[in-house]
């Protein structure tokens, strides 16, 4: 029997053909004949479309059509459902009608015989507009009105505040974020004999296929969506973006395959973003640090194509102890495409709020900041009363508190310094969802002792190859090299979209229940006619590291039961479903320590050290989880310290539309990293215990930077990103 | 007025990829990381920000790591190049690891994989750049030039630094 795998630092099974090159992503497909396109993009951020003179990119070389909303096919909107697995954020189809909603709104698009001819004809589009006024920012949307989208209470919040001992009111903002996966998006399209089949660089291919089978009309049976490898999406590749649509639509219309891929600075404009927060934060509490009374009161900017609701409060409501609450969310129209879900949406920003304020109120208490975290650990969700499943963010803030050496903090600001740098040491919790949703894998056994494994479910980078081979080898008792697991397909298995920190906990009980019904075909098979257990009642029969064993102590190793019938295989289809309802309540529990240095002679800023613990029950590969939580504690860092999209307010238009100018975290900005993943399986979740680790190590992060600077400086910054003439500005 | 319109007349080039002499003939606009991947099928160098911003399409010209967006291909007539393709040895069903590609595996330093082309390349320039320290904050600084948003740093510095004490053990 092969040794188990789950738990240790199995190296990627796709590995090799990302270090060779080999591995294909969207873009690396070719289909004979394939053309290339190139968007044109709006330059106003609101308006109409007077008219678009093509004149001459008509006449330019190679050129083949230029689409736009006086030519397009019309397509239908889809339904945007996430239960029905449609969802869409941008609603709009492209090209749909003159409107346009923001800077960077796709006006046409060019097709021509290689990329070169395509770029060159977008450039000789000319459209003039009649603009009209654009909202650049969230105070400007404002202006025009707020919409209340939802609100959570207990108690009576403002009546409990009042009454409290200490008090905290304060308001914290949150910029833009671009996601800004390496892979810009991507869309290769052909048809066949009316059937689209489509590579796209994608969270979800089963999302992406029932949203195109609404644009199109089609069946779902009718499109093939592949995504073997997908350059990471960070939530910007969950759902498609208008450029999927015209793509696939531009290569019915011309018969041909059409490859696209989104500019880097059109990343920042049609395809989604992490949405502008302004988040009003009130905390009472009694003397000795209980909190009586949260109210988190959040407004974040969307479009005028549709309503993105960021839930900044969503963490709030059941972090902490208290009997009193209020979580509101409100939205403003900004001339902005629509915003959408960006690694732990909500939490993300939402507990640099919470986590912001309740270090102030520690302050204000003269309280150690763990101790009052501490001190409001509740040991069920507030919401329902449920407990929690597993919950071990105690034991987080015990041994990070240990490794990090927090005993040793003077608390007084400013009190310790290297040389000419002040040190400055803050913590935050870190919290996030755990969830599972249905999932079906199938498992294929083979003559020769090898497993094919099949979902619809795709690995944008987060390990979710390995973990599948890990899973059905150990389950398979085979090794791993023995397994073999093909994903990226929509015509497999339903599976999971990658995303919401729900792809392991989902997937993996699929492929355990589908690697144990093949085993039960392989043994009904043993006992057939003609099969070496031929006659023997099956239940006298087991299957164990790859054989089928009877009670004597025979062996039947897969080819000696296939080979003789002629069978080419033994197949295990299986369905697991969603989140249990036993009573639980389940989330993923954590910490971040975070020290900094800051030079006030040269004002230079260095986050010097970070430690985490993460409670994010059963560790399947300790090297992939691990990787995913130091990736996202880096993003936290980018949304500290860099990261903002910037919006000119005259033109709405952002100035910062590229990898220079929006800054994120480069490898010589990187701290010194300790992750220690405490591994407490969580088995009401599932079999294997595992949650997923995806988002949480991003929560709480720039909240633990804050209050590192506010140690070090007496500074409080409460709007991100932590710019150095925040940390100098003597008038605030 | 010169006509806009006019087709350019395409150049003939001759580039040594991967120890593989290649005649290509090319219109003068072309960069370099479009004819590899458009014009010759060598994916692996991949596109992140045509700008040469992001170090995701680095290839190496004549042994310097080089953003091949940011070079027409008509410039590299006679270059010897390798991209990620030709980092391992032998053939495909057979290969053997370079000792950068090596410690990338074994050190997990990548997620997606797509910026990992362009990491290992410059990395592999880094193995024999002599001005570049041996720090862990030298590694880390020399490689800055090259974004990975997966946020795999920590391991990409410990994969340098891995192969490096290979490479320099080997002399």
């Amino acid at each position: 029997m092969s040794e188990t795998t789950i738990g240790s630092a199995v190296a990627r099974v796709e590995g090799i053909d990302k270090l060779t090159g080999r591995a294909r992503y969207a873009a690396d497909v070719h289909p004979e004949g394939m053309t290339h396109a190139y968007g044109v993009y709006s330059t106003i951020a609101r308006g109409r479309i007077v008219s678009i003179d093509t004149s001459v990119a008509d006449e330019m070389p190679g050129v083949i059509e230029i689409f736009h909303h006086d030519n397009f096919p019309k397509l239908h909107r889809s339904p945007a459902s996430f239960p029905e697995e449609n969802m869409v954020d941008e609603l709009r189809t492209p090209f749909e009608d003159d409107e346009v909603h923001y800077a960077g709104q796709f006006v046409a698009l060019v097709v021509a015989d290689t990329f070169e001819h395509a770029r060159d004809a977008a450039y000789r589009v000319k459209v003039s507009y009649d603009a009209a006024s654009a909202a650049a920012n969230l105070a400007m949307g404002r202006e025009a009105g707020e919409t209340e989208a939802n609100r959570t209470e207990r108690g009576d919040a403002d009546s409990a505040y009042a009454g409290a001992d200490v008090k905290i009111d304060a308001t914290y903002t949150t910029p833009v974020e671009t996601h800004n996966p390496m892979e810009m998006h991507a869309t290769t399209a052909r048809w066949v004999d009316g059937r689209l089949i489509v590579h796209e660089s994608t969270q979800g291919v089963i999302f992406a296929r029932n949203t195109l089978a609404k644009n199109f009309d089609l069946d779902p049976s009718q499109i093939e969506v592949h995504a073997d490898f997908i350059g990471s999406g960070f939530g910007g590749k969950l759902w498609l973006w208008p450029h999927s649509l015209a793509t696939c639509a531009a290569a019915r219309e011309l018969g041909r395959p059409v490859q696209f891929m989104l500019p880097r600075q059109n990343m920042f404009t049609t395809s989604g973003h992490r949405a502008e927060t302004s988040q009003h934060m009130q905390l009472g509490a009694k003397a000795d640090g209980t909190l009586t009374s949260i109210i988190h009161d959040s407004i974040n900017s969307t479009s005028s194509i549709n309503t993105f609701v960021e839930d900044c409060g969503g963490a709030t409501s059941s972090l902490y102890a208290s009997d009193a609450l209020r979580v509101s969310h409100s939205t403003a129209v900004v001339s902005r495409g629509t915003p959408t879900s960006m690694r732990a949406p909500g939490a993300g920003v939402g507990l640099f709020a919470l986590e912001s304020a309740m270090d102030e109120l520690a302050i204000e208490l003269d309280m150690d900041p763990l101790e009052l975290r501490r001190k409001n650990f509740t040991d069920t969700d507030p919401n329902d009363g449920k407990p929690w499943s597993s919950n071990h963010i105690l034991e987080c803030y015990d041994r990070a508190a240990e490794r990090f050496g927090w005993a040793e903090r003077n608390k007084a600001i400013g009190s310790m310094r290297d040389g000419d740098w002040l040190i400055g040491q803050g913590v935050a919790a870190c919290n996030w969802d755990a969830m599972r949703n249905p999932c079906d894998a199938r498992v294929i056994l083979r003559p020769d002792g090898s497993a094919t494994v099949h979902c619809a479910t795709q690995d944008i980078g987060t390990g979710t190859y390995t973990i599948i081979a890990q899973t059905a080898a150990d389950t398979l008792g085979i090794d791993i090299e023995r397994v073999h697991v093909v994903i990226g397909d929509s015509t497999f298995p339903h599976g999971q979209i990658s995303g919401g920190s729900w792809a392991t906990a989902s997937i993996l009980p699929a492929i355990v229940g589908a690697c144990k019904t093949a085993a039960d075909k392989l043994i009904e098979y043993a006992a057939k006619d003609g099969a070496p257990m031929a006659g023997a009642p099956t239940d006298d029969l087991i299957f164990e590291a790859g054989v089928v064993k009877n009670g004597q102590g025979d062996r039947a190793a897969p080819g000696d039961i296939l080979t003789p019938l002629k069978l080419p295989h033994a197949i295990g289809d299986f369905h697991s479903d969603g989140s249990p309802d036993d009573g639980y309540a389940y989330g993923s529990f954590g910490v971040n320590f975070v020290e900094i240095g800051w030079n006030p002679n040269t004002a230079q800023l260095k986050v010097r050290r970070v430690v985490s613990a993460i409670d994010a029950g059963a560790i399947i590969n300790d090297a992939t989880a691990r990787n995913q939580v130091e990736g996202a504690i880096v993003m936290g860092l980018g949304s500290a310290l860099f990261e903002a999209t910037e919006y000119d307010e005259r033109t709405a238009r952002p100035v910062n539309n590229n990898y220079a100018e929006y800054l994120v975290p480069v490898n010589a900005d990187m701290p010194a990293l300790d992750v220690i993943l405490l591994n407490h399986p969580d088995y009401h979740l599932n079999e294997l215990g595992a949650r997923g680790i995806g988002e949480i190590g991003l929560t709480g992060v720039q909240a633990a930077v804050a209050n590192a600077i506010y140690h070090a400086t007496g500074k409080r910054i409460r709007d991100l990103p932590i710019t150095l003439d925040k940390i100098m500005d003597d008038t605030a | 007025m010169k006509d806009s319109t006019q087709q350019p007349v395409d150049v003939s080039i001759n580039l040594r990829i991967n120890g593989q002499m290649t005649q290509l003939d090319v219109p003068p606009n072309v960069v370099l990381l479009d004819a590899l991947r458009n014009r010759l099928d060598l994916t692996g160098t991949k596109k992140g920000c045509d700008h040469g911003q992001c170090g995701a399409c680095t290839v190496l010209v004549n042994g310097e790591a080089v953003n091949s967006c940011l070079s027409l291909a008509v410039v590299h007539d006679g270059d010897d190049i390798t991209t990620v393709e030709g980092l391992a040895d032998g053939p495909d069903d057979n290969q053997t690891l370079s000792p950068i590609q090596q410690a990338f595996l074994d050190n997990d330093a990548f997620q997606c994989g797509y910026c990992t082309p362009g990491q290992m390349v410059s990395a592999t320039e880094l193995l024999t750049n002599h001005n570049v320290g041996t720090s862990d904050a030298d590694i880390a600084e020399a490689m800055s030039g090259n974004i990975c948003r997966c946020g795999a740093y920590k391991n990409i510095v410990a994969a340098v630094q891995s192969a490096r004490s290979t490479h320099d053990n080997r002399g």
